[in-house]
């Protein structure tokens, strides 16, 4: 009998379709990897069978019997337990108490501590975690932690767990450490659910593969034992994808004037740049004119590129000479009134200010961080220069003074991008852009960057969208393990080959 | 302030010269005193009248003067907390600075310096003091509440101990400094006059240079600050300096009114500062300030305080009834803002 099985699951957001007709095969005692592109519906999927997220249509089995849950914490009492991509631990508790979280064992009005202690320490040595119960969960180490958090689920005995992207910094020893656990898990008889982008796991965990592509299963519980990685490559992708790369974004708008006319070589140059545990011998130019992609698997290196180019990291040996032919200077501040510009999907966290209007967020590196204005800083030069830039970029609101957070995310990230473009930037950092805004105000997105790159300015974007690193680059260097293991540009750029590369440390032969 | 804010939402509109207005002479007044500082004046007026229908004693001008009088200290601190608390900052030491700085330039006094220079040197004291808070918050990387609740003691303490725990007397005062400062012009206490200058001033930092956007952008949100490239160390050790700069300016106007030290003044003023900052306008959530509410917000509190002597409350129950009428004052406030907010999201703005 199968542990969980999910049939003919729809699910559509306000007219976008996220699942269209998903479905599910796990047999207790396996390891089930879920696999699929970003957006391809994964994470709705494990939303519906975790209680998070109720399905339009679609059935939902436990070993047999039908189930539809109201919440997750119903999805709980039915066994199913999640192990999130974020750690959801408390730093400041012990051990023992973040394994119980709101389910203490009482007695009378006291938590039986004692009694807690029976359940977790046999879980915690079955996982090989030596740690004390009562050590402060911060003081433990990353592997430590997930660990943690996979003994937190095993506690409710869940008969279905999900790890949702577990290994997010990939060292040698984490696979080992998951090869442990999942042994357990497989000798517990649980049906292991394992979402992951990266297939060098997959491939040394898994024991049978489902994958989703648009919202459909394509590969459905097929067997490890018949598959490749070019093959599962090649059914994330689909047929579709082959011809993409002729779509190239262009540039939609005028920006000349907008970046500064580069002194010097004008080319952004990362030269044998070692930074301990991170990267060893990278080597990246970006000329301006250019859209440069840097690719990689989570923890490959790859934003730390970015991140020695912005200033917030120094490189161990090797140096990083920004356009003007100086080396990149020490501290995100001095790299900005050096014209560099950055700007992240994270923008309502780390690119503007929510609650303030329009034309104060777009003035704030120019007139208010760099104070290039004088002394004064006059609201009706910010609202002008505002004006400017918004009918530029073509920002759509019904006025400057609208506070930023009320505008939609692909409006807000061109409120990042106005605020930098004032700075009249030579190098553009982009760190996933479009997380998270929809299709059009993406391809929108696209043409500014592309803009930007035309008007003479050095753009350097990690991402993890693969369509948007195979159509929008004129190159992508992939980051494996720290190294750059592949330079794609021309016929070879195209997501199968990044993705491939990604994963293998390899382009694979055309 | 913009004409096109109360419009159904347009698309695309240009946003030319057009969406500026609210500028100009008339706009600056309007935005000083206006919008965040209405209502606590509102509330000011409101409850002189009602105190003076009661009581028509409290509505002698020399009375009103007094008021104001004994407003200014806390209303000059008050001015300073409001560009702290902008920027999710806070002092709790604004108090000690305010009595340190006062007790030593009246001691430098008496042995002899010139006012003039001892009033000089008590204000860069106070920007001294403030430096050091913002160093101790720096190096041992603790929050600025719990470093100036020590150096409020400290502070405090230093008074105390340089003074002997005595009044410093016999001070010159028949020198320019006393006659000037703690005298009036057209009738209007000179110490009052300087507040207005101060309100002017700082309304003007807070409103039209890169320091006071970059206070009132770093508590909106520190991160996104820091990463547009502003220095949240910087502005913090700026912020806390001027802000023991107008503690030491308090705490010459004080002298000059008072004409001798008392090492115990300013007892308590970091609270009624804060309080006065709170009712004048400016949130403890940071990213907005205003100046003038604060300084409108220790008037709102010295009425009550002057008030309360005209009702026969025992000496004893004046505590809890000050305690009291700020509650009021800060709840109405606080309930008719969210409601303005609540109207002014429903809008779309």
């Amino acid at each position: 009998m199968l542990a969980l099985e999910a049939q003919h699951v729809r699910k559509t957001y306000g007219g976008v379709t996220a699942l269209a007709d998903a479905g599910l095969r796990v047999r207790p005692g396996t390891v089930h990897a879920l696999l699929g592109e970003n957006g391809a519906g994964k994470s709705t999927l494990v939303k519906i069978i975790t209680g998070a997220v109720r399905p339009d249509a679609g059935v939902l089995r436990l070993e047999g019997s039908d189930v539809s849950f109201s919440d997750t914490a119903d999805a709980a009492r039915h066994g199913v337990a999640v192990v999130s991509q974020e750690l959801s631990l408390f730093p400041d508790l012990d051990v023992l108490s973040n394994m119980f979280p709101m389910r203490e064992p009482k007695r009378g009005p006291f938590v039986n501590r004692r009694r807690m202690a029976e359940l977790a320490r046999p879980i915690l040595d079955q996982l090989g975690l030596r740690v004390s119960l009562r050590d402060r969960v911060g003081e433990l180490s990353l592997a430590q932690r997930q660990l943690l958090e996979v003994a937190k689920a095993l506690v409710t005995d869940p008969r279905v767990l999900i790890l949702d992207e577990p290994t997010s910094a990939l060292d040698s020893s984490t696979a080992e450490v998951l090869l442990d656990i999942l042994r357990v898990l497989r000798d517990r008889q649980v049906a292991v659910v394992f979402v992951s982008h990266i297939l060098e796991e997959v491939m040394a965990l898994c024991d049978e593969v489902t994958v989703l592509r648009d919202g459909r299963t394509v590969v459905d519980a097929a067997p490890l034992a018949g598959l490749t990685i070019p093959k599962i490559v090649e059914s994330m992708l689909g047929e579709r994808h082959a011809d993409l790369t002729e779509v190239r974004p262009r540039a939609t708008v005028d920006l000349s004037g907008a970046v500064a006319a580069p002194r010097g070589s004008g080319v952004l140059r990362v030269e044998g740049v070692s930074v301990d545990d991170r990267l060893s011998d990278v080597s990246v130019t970006a000329a301006p004119g250019e859209v440069v992609g840097l690719a990689g698997v989570a923890g490959a290196g790859h934003q730390t590129v970015l991140e020695l180019a912005a200033g917030l990291r120094r490189p161990t040996a090797g140096t990083v000479f920004l356009p003007d032919g100086s080396p990149a200077p020490k501290g995100l501040r001095a790299a900005i009134g050096r014209g560099v510009a950055l700007v992240t999907g994270d923008r309502r966290r780390l690119g503007l200010m929510l609650d303030k209007p329009i034309w104060d967020n777009a003035g704030q590196v120019r007139s208010v961080a760099l104070a290039r204005d004088g002394l004064l800083v006059r609201k009706r030069a910010l609202r002008e220069r505002a004006g400017e830039h918004a009918s530029r970029v073509n920002l759509r609101t019904s006025s400057l003074e609208k506070s930023a957070g009320l505008l939609s995310g692909g409006n807000q990230q061109k409120v990042v991008l106005m605020k930098w473009l004032q700075t009249q930037p030579s190098v553009l950092l982009l760190d996933d852009p479009t997380r998270g805004v929809d299709i059009g105000a993406k391809a929108e997105m696209h043409g500014l960057v592309r803009s930007v790159a035309d008007a003479g300015a050095v753009v350097l974007m990690c991402s993890t969208d693969l369509d948007e690193l195979a159509t929008l680059c004129d190159r992508v260097y992939v980051l494996h393990h720290g190294r750059v293991c592949a330079e794609l540009s021309g016929e070879t750029l195209r997501q199968h080959e990044i993705l491939a590369a990604m994963n293998t440390g390899t382009v694979p032969a055309a | 302030m913009t004409s096109s804010t109360t419009d159904a939402p347009r698309q695309d509109v240009d946003p030319g010269p057009g969406a500026t207005t609210g500028s100009g002479p008339l706009g600056v007044v309007k935005r000083a005193f206006g919008m965040e500082s209405t209502s606590v004046l509102v509330a000011t007026v409101a409850l002189i009248l009602v105190i003076g229908a009661i009581h028509p004693d409290f509505l002698d001008p020399r009375q009103l003067r007094d008021v104001l009088q004994q407003s200014v200290y806390v209303a000059v601190l008050a001015a300073g907390v409001a560009f702290l608390l902008a920027m999710r900052e806070i002092d709790l030491s604004v108090g000690a600075t305010f009595g340190l700085t006062l007790i030593c330039s009246a001691m430098l006094m008496r042995d002899g310096w010139s006012p003039w220079v001892a009033v000089i040197a008590g204000i860069l004291l106070g920007a001294l003091l403030g430096l050091a808070n913002a160093l101790i918050v720096q190096v041992f990387r603790i929050p600025a509440i719990v470093a100036t609740l020590a150096t409020l003691s400290m502070f405090r303490g230093l008074s105390l101990a340089l003074s002997e725990g005595q009044q410093v007397v016999g001070l010159p005062l028949d020198h320019a400094f006393f006659e000037f400062f703690g005298g009036r012009l057209f009738g209007i206490p000179v110490s009052v006059l300087v507040l207005v200058v101060v309100g002017i001033v700082l309304t003007f930092v807070l409103r039209t240079t890169p320091f006071g956007y970059r206070v009132r952008s770093i508590g909106s949100n520190p991160d996104a600050a820091a990463f547009s490239g502003i220095s949240i160390a910087r502005v913090r050790i700026q912020a806390l300096m001027l802000m023991g700069g107008l503690a030491g300016l308090a705490g010459m106007l004080g002298l000059a009114y008072f004409g001798s030290g008392d090492p115990n003044i300013g007892s308590g003023f970091e609270l009624l500062a804060i309080a006065a900052a709170v009712i004048g306008g400016t949130a403890l959530r940071g990213g907005s300030a205003t100046v003038v509410g604060a300084m409108l917000g220790a008037v709102l509190l010295s009425v009550v305080t002057s008030g309360l002597v005209y009702f026969d409350i025992p000496v004893n129950w004046s505590s809890f009834a000050t305690g009291a009428v700020i509650l009021i004052a800060v709840g109405i406030d606080s309930l008719l803002r969210r409601r303005r907010e609540a109207r002014a999201a429903a809008a779309g703005l």
